[in-house]
């Protein structure tokens, strides 16, 4: 089912407002609609994986708030929060940069009228988390097998090394692909100052309106409540 | 040499390529600095360790965009977009522009120098170091929005913090102390690696 990029982004906006700044039920509804819109992109194992870790998080953090743990139990008791807080956001966020096209993007934030200025670097940004963490990733692994680990004597000894170990392949790679990036950019004709044509037809069908209806509602009942 | 419109076009998509790709780097390396803040002891350093981190990055960024104004307005925006959807205030938003203002300035000031990129180091070292401000301008919906987070010992902590000035002071200053160390470090490494294979002038 394909909605429309205008409607993913107020589902996105909705849905971190809810997650962030309401009480659990709303995290909860906006969860749902998200989890019925990836399993009907087809994207099932998904679901159940988040699913499976959300409840997960919910359930040992229930367990773990009211007890005096000290320290390194604040850590646990805010990654296991930031989990099962997080989660629906990330969720939201996967099943807009998955099921949107760049092009299909850009042309809703044309009609949209915003400034290139502003779209680039937020289209550029979105895409690039899953790049920063697979480089990080591999050079992780590569100093590894160096024997440059963060929990080591060496380390100790120098840990400005290790950052610099880490982070200059790390800058080096990413520098490369931004490059490329912005040539393959230009080379589609990015930089024109004339009006950009889209392919991808966009436009509000009914599903659209019932994705805006629902998330309106769940805003509205906030707001009553409250 | 006779410049077009053409090429001052193309550097553009260049450097908003170059502010997504090291917007997402800053949002990046800034949260694993600030994780060390999730110990009590280290709350107030936690905006040091941040500088330290993104440091490096910050300065390859400085000497990779032709228009600083426009890309420190856009990275620290684009920070500030980001916190404001995941729960901060629009006024932390309208901070981070300011900061991105200033450190534009700087960098167009001193023609991205080593001063005006440590002086720009130390304007966005501000701002996470401005992402506590509610624990002093708003402490009692500040304390009750980390209780669902944190264990009791660590809002006494946050509360005690809250009671005197200092420990936002120090925030501010562990900041800017630790952006100019790491900018001291950041020179270093450029010279030994990004400008040495051409990555940076």
């Amino acid at each position: 089912m394909k909605l429309d990029p205008r409607t993913k982004l107020f589902l996105a906006v909705v849905a971190n407002g809810m997650i962030f700044t309401a009480p659990l039920v709303y995290s909860l509804l906006m969860v749902v609609v998200t989890s019925i819109l990836l399993l009907l992109e087809g994207k099932w194992k998904f679901v159940c994986t988040f699913f499976f870790v959300y409840l997960g998080a919910a359930f040992f953090f229930d367990l773990a708030k009211n007890l005096d743990i000290g320290t390194s139990g604040t850590i646990v008791l805010a990654s296991l929060f930031l989990m099962y807080r997080i989660m629906p956001a990330c969720a939201v966020l996967y099943y807009v940069i998955t099921t949107t096209k760049v092009n299909e993007f850009l042309a809703c934030m044309s009609r949209m009228r915003i400034s290139n200025k502003v779209t680039i670097p937020l289209i550029v940004m979105i895409r690039f988390f899953p790049t920063v963490f697979d480089e990080s990733r591999a050079i992780g692994n590569a100093m590894r097998m160096r024997g440059i680990r963060l929990f080591s004597l060496r380390t100790l000894k120098s840990p400005v090394a290790f950052l610099e170990y880490r982070l200059v392949p790390l800058l080096v790679s990413i520098t490369k692909i931004g490059d490329e990036l912005s040539i393959a950019a230009v080379t589609r004709g990015l930089s024109a100052e004339t009006k950009r044509t889209c392919v991808a037809t966009i436009g509000f069908r009914w599903v659209d309106f019932v994705v805006w209806a629902y998330c309106i509602a769940v805003v509205v009942m906030f707001l009553l409540r409250n | 040499m006779r410049t077009t419109g053409k090429k001052s076009s193309n550097t553009l998509v260049r450097d908003l390529v170059n502010v997504g790709i090291f917007g997402a780097l800053y949002l990046v390396l800034s949260g694993l600095g600030a994780s060390i803040g999730f110990i009590p002891a280290f709350i107030v350093v936690s905006t040091c360790m941040v500088s330290l981190v993104t440091s490096v990055p910050l300065f390859l960024f400085f000497s990779k965009v032709e228009r600083p104004l426009l890309c420190c307005i856009l990275l620290c925006l684009l920070f500030g977009v980001v916190m404001i959807i995941s729960g901060h205030g629009i006024s932390f938003g309208l901070l981070c522009v300011v900061y991105g203002v200033l450190a534009g300035l700087c960098l167009n000031l001193f023609h991205k120098n080593f001063i005006g990129c440590l002086l720009a180091n130390v304007m966005i070292s501000f701002v996470p170091s401005s992402m506590m401000i509610p624990l002093w301008s708003s402490t009692e919906e500040y304390l009750a929005y980390c209780s669902s987070v944190c264990d009791s010992a660590y809002i006494a902590h946050l509360a005690e913090l809250s009671s005197s000035y200092w420990p936002l002071i120090g925030l501010f200053g562990f900041g800017a102390a630790g952006a100019v160390v790491g900018g001291f470090i950041a020179r270093r490494v450029m010279k030994k690696h990004f400008e040495r294979i051409g990555l940076a002038q």
